[in-house]
């Protein structure tokens, strides 16, 4: 079966203009765990997640750390935050998007569902414009 | 592609009850208990949206939803298969109920909420949205009432940018947004006229002074105007022709008159669409929102019955 036939025919999206306040506005209401960006065109440019920001408010140094009782102030999430709330979500984005096309088979979604690890694939049309999404929901409910 | 846009969009509640008890005061009375509901995404444009997707024909819907309600409209349009691409608000999607009576299903009664507050903020990030989907644009549907927040000039600008970037637009709505869309020159317009029968400023109380509203908003750029002259005929004046579209079906048939306007655009876009002349669209757009009044089901999703409704629909010129 083709992606187009299983996908969520949804185009909620991003430009890398706005900023991070915004951005988490969208993925509470919208309830979505991450969301395409687009350009003026609506073609997919990059793709940004909670993960994403969670890393962008963690100091540069905590992956180095065995456990979070190291970090000397357990404030510090909550400051960077806010110091980056009203930046342009650019910096955060990860511009190396995985996605698929309407044409592209189930399986194929699967599978890079699976191996990249992520919750969602964006679908994009010939034209490279974001169509919809491939959620492992929407895979899951398919394949039962 | 094919956009609609509801502003206002809403969660359509409908209950059937055997009889009304409104008016009874005792006790024993004061309960109406639902002999059946429905719970679906309302609103002209989405409803329009709902009607394509039926038929097999792609549309995108978009517009302001919040909360738990927002959610359900946007789930009830993915599982019509119409694609969705509403901007998320700080507030909660109105609730519009609708009860159908037994036996008086032709004249239901409506609870319409006014709406959830629009930010200013929303209203930018709607536009931002709307920009980007007008360049894969045909079609624009600009359907309904306006939430609270949002200024009524706002359909003559979305008409603007929809013809500026080569898109056609059909327009129904009422009052100071109607009146103030005219200015953009909309394709089609269809004036609403549930609240009150007038086209800017003008009264609709004869065929005469339809026709005159008409040709008026033809002569200011519009292509088609469709006015409703009652519930089984509408006038539509272009710039050839006056046309009254008239069905001999009998109003006892209706079973459920909601989202019936919606089905007559729907059906006269999605003949358009097809290349079909204007007069042929208009027959089976009128026998779109009749199969729709017909069936118990908001929206009617069989086109034989539509093509069984045209039958009847007759298109004589005035």
């Amino acid at each position: 079966m083709k992606v187009r036939e299983i996908m969520t025919k949804d185009l909620t999206a991003v430009e890398k203009s706005i900023p991070v306040r915004e951005l988490i506005f969208i993925l509470n209401t919208a309830q979505m765990p991450n969301v395409p960006v687009v350009d003026e065109d609506g073609r997919l440019t990059g793709f940004i997640s909670e993960k994403d920001l969670i890393r962008a408010a963690l100091p540069g140094y905590f992956e180095m750390l065995h456990s979070t009782s190291f970090i000397p102030d357990m404030n510090q999430l909550a400051k960077k935050l806010a110091q980056i709330a009203d930046e342009p979500i650019e910096r955060f984005v990860q511009t190396t998007v995985i996605s698929v096309t309407e044409e592209d088979d189930d399986l194929q979604a699967a599978d890079l569902i699976i191996r990249k690890g992520v919750k969602n694939l964006p679908v994009v049309g010939e034209d490279g414009r974001l169509v919809g999404r491939v959620r492992r929901i929407d895979l899951l409910r398919h394949f039962l | 592609m094919i956009v609609t846009m509801t502003l206002n969009p809403a969660v359509d509640k409908m209950y059937w009850v055997e009889a009304l008890k409104i008016r009874d005061v005792t006790q024993e009375e004061f309960l109406t208990r639902a002999t059946r509901s429905t719970t679906s995404a309302g609103g002209k444009g989405v409803n329009t949206s709902v009607f394509l997707s039926r038929l097999g024909m792609d549309s995108v819907a978009m517009g302001f939803v919040g909360g738990h309600t927002g959610h359900v409209v946007v789930r009830d349009l993915r599982d019509e298969g119409v694609t969705t691409n509403f901007v998320w608000t700080h507030g909660e999607t109105r609730v519009n109920v609708t009860l159908l009576q037994e036996g008086r299903e032709h004249s239901p009664n409506l609870i319409d909420e006014s709406g959830q507050t629009i930010l200013p903020e929303e209203v930018d990030r709607l536009m931002r949205r709307y920009r980007r989907m007008l360049n894969r644009a045909t079609w624009v549907v600009l359907g309904g009432s306006l939430p609270p927040g949002v200024d009524p000039g706002i359909y003559g600008e979305l008409a603007r940018m929809a013809k500026d970037a080569g898109a056609k637009v059909i327009l129904s709505a009422g009052g100071e947004a109607l009146s103030r869309a005219l200015e953009a020159c909309p394709y089609i317009v269809k004036p609403d006229t549930r609240e009150q029968m007038t086209l800017d400023g003008k009264r609709l109380t004869s065929v005469d002074a339809i026709v005159e509203a008409g040709k008026h908003v033809i002569a200011c750029g519009a292509e088609i105007v469709i006015i409703s002259h009652d519930v089984t005929g509408d006038i539509a004046i272009t710039g050839d022709d006056v046309w009254e579209i008239r069905s001999s079906t009998p109003t006892s048939k209706f079973k459920n008159l909601v989202g019936a306007d919606d089905a007559f655009l729907g059906g006269v876009l999605y003949k358009l669409v097809q290349g079909a002349p204007v007069s042929e669209a208009l027959k089976f757009g009128l026998a779109a929102g009749l199969a729709s009044a017909e069936s118990e089901e908001k929206i009617c999703r069989d086109l034989a019955v539509i093509e069984e409704e045209m039958r009847d629909v007759t298109l004589v010129q005035l």
